[in-house]
């Protein structure tokens, strides 16, 4: 086990916890900025397919409490959060188009962690 | 000429008129000046929560620009929550350093201190101390010294300020009248996850006002985010004094993205989603239609609240100038019970999120481009009747001596 390893059946995603999983909302969304239409695209193809495995598995735990290997896989999931709308609904642009600057809008709730 | 289809909302509101609607109040200082001290120096505006100051000794300070003050709202050991400026009566020094648009804080005495000199006002706005008070002279009276109030009330847990400084003003009660019996009752205190944003806009408040307050916008502007999601038309308009409200359905017409629909029904996240409508008063969406989304109502002058199943959320607009205007969005959703819960609520929050910036994406070229002065009118569409109702009511409020 080292710090990239993610729970057993889950290990095919590893090659993605370095890059993907991240542990604030706010570190997914500079990621998803910063990503290439590929990158994404090759993230979003990844995750689905395992999606609902992966929400499955963070739920045998009580909210907030998931050991270091269920919160990295957590981590990827939420990231795909972020991800999807742009892969779905945007034609796989990793900024939202026609929009307002993103860096202008000032989250009050904070860096929402896991 | 055109030749309009059934304009239901002029047939239901012919005092409205038809007519289109003038520009200057979006780019006139002078207009700005009067608004300010006409509106927004007179009415009720909602400054905050009472979730945010839940225990008594809690405090919370909102700036609020466009008076040039900023307000202690804080919750006495009675519970009660009652507001102040944030103005020492000693030399004038800010009694709580405040640190951006709104400063929390707590005291176990419920008592709170200025750093200045050490003054110490409770709860209910008395000077309580004063350090070498014998050193004052006769003419100051420790009685006479308290904060100065702000009137302060709180409706469904909304806490509202009139920054008035008559002794007395309309109770907010009476103020939101129809309204608020309209979008009482809803479950605002259970439904407490919220996510909130806030930007300065290079825009008038009603350019950004009337952005959030039609559906005709949402095809162009939400062609990203909300494609073919929701219908262009209100339903079940109601207009109660300077208020105003409507629902907003759902067209639907595309089967929700693969992880959208993974996400839809692990929680209760997103408005684009068929849901019940057990918790609604009985008069939002009385025929309880399935299409329904969300309640969308205007209090008078600056707040949009949004009520919809297991959601709700706001807009508020606070002018700082004739063309600079802070804009506050908060998303509110039930906790998440479970891990996969909280995957859900954080997609369905990115994806408001998007809206939002597709949303305040025209505000700043719209206000450039009214400037220019090449327009002097604007007309409106018959589903943009809340629009033409907001400046009804702001020329009501100008007109008052």
């Amino acid at each position: 086990m080292n710090n990239l390893s993610l729970p057993k059946s889950f290990e095919v995603l590893e090659p993605l916890v370095a890059s993907w999983s991240l542990p604030t909302q706010n570190a997914r969304q500079q990621k998803r900025i910063n990503a290439s239409k590929g990158e994404l695209r090759a993230f979003y193809e990844a995750m689905l397919p395992r999606l609902e495995d992966v929400l499955a598995y963070v739920d045998k735990y009580p909210l907030g409490e998931l050991p270091p290997e269920a919160e990295r896989l957590f981590c990827l999931a939420l990231s795909l959060a972020e991800v999807a709308p742009h892969v779905e609904l945007y034609g796989g642009d990793p900024k939202v188009p026609h929009s307002f600057d993103e860096t202008r809008f000032v989250a009050d709730h904070g860096a929402l962690a896991v | 000429m055109n030749a309009p289809a059934e304009l239901r909302w002029a047939a239901k509101y012919p005092e409205l008129g038809t007519g289109p609607i003038p520009v200057e109040p979006c780019v006139s200082p002078e207009f700005f000046e009067e608004e300010r001290q006409k509106v927004f120096m007179k009415t009720w505006l909602k400054v905050g929560r009472i979730e945010e100051i839940a225990n008594p000794g809690d405090y919370k300070v909102k700036k609020l620009a466009f008076a040039k003050t900023s307000i202690i709202l804080i919750r006495g050991k009675d519970g009660q929550v009652r507001g102040y400026h944030n103005v020492c009566s000693h030399r004038g020094n800010k009694v709580i350093v405040e640190s951006g648009e709104e400063t929390f804080g707590r005291n176990k005495a419920a008592v709170v201190t200025c750093r200045f000199h050490g003054w110490v006002y409770n709860a209910e706005g008395a000077l309580v101390q004063v350090p070498e008070e014998d050193k004052f002279h006769a003419c100051f009276e420790r009685e006479k010294n308290a904060l100065t109030a702000v009137h302060t009330d709180v409706w469904e847990g909304f806490i509202f300020v009139n920054l008035d400084p008559a002794p007395s003003v309309t109770p907010l009660k009476d103020y939101l009248d129809g309204i608020g019996s309209h979008l009482a009752g809803f479950p605002y205190g259970e439904i407490s996850q919220c996510f909130s944003y806030h930007t300065y806009l290079d825009c008038n408040w009603k350019v950004a006002h009337d952005a959030f307050a039609e559906a005709y916008h949402v095809a162009t502007i939400h062609a990203g985010s909300f494609p073919n999601v929701f219908s262009s038309g209100l339903q079940n308009v109601e207009l109660f004094g300077p208020h105003r409200t409507t629902a907003i359905c759902l067209s639907l017409k595309n089967d929700p993205t693969p992880v959208a629909k993974i996400a839809n029904a692990l929680a209760t996240g997103s408005l684009v989603a068929r849901r019940g409508a057990s918790m609604l008063p009985p008069t939002v969406n009385p025929e309880r239609r399935e299409d329904f989304s969300f309640e969308l109502s205007v209090l008078f002058p600056n707040l949009l609240l949004h009520i919809s199943e297991g959601i709700w959320f706001t807009h508020q607009f606070w002018p700082i100038s004739h063309n600079r205007t802070l804009w506050e969005g908060k998303y509110y959703v039930r906790p998440p019970k479970t891990n996969s819960q909280r995957w859900a609520l954080e997609h369905a929050q990115c994806l408001q999120r998007n809206a939002w910036l597709e949303d305040t994406a025209t505000m700043e070229d719209t206000q450039t481009a009214l400037e220019s002065g090449a327009k002097q009118w604007m007309h409106l569409q018959d589903d943009e009747v809340l629009i033409r109702h907001g400046y009804h009511a702001l020329e009501a409020y100008m007109e008052k001596k």
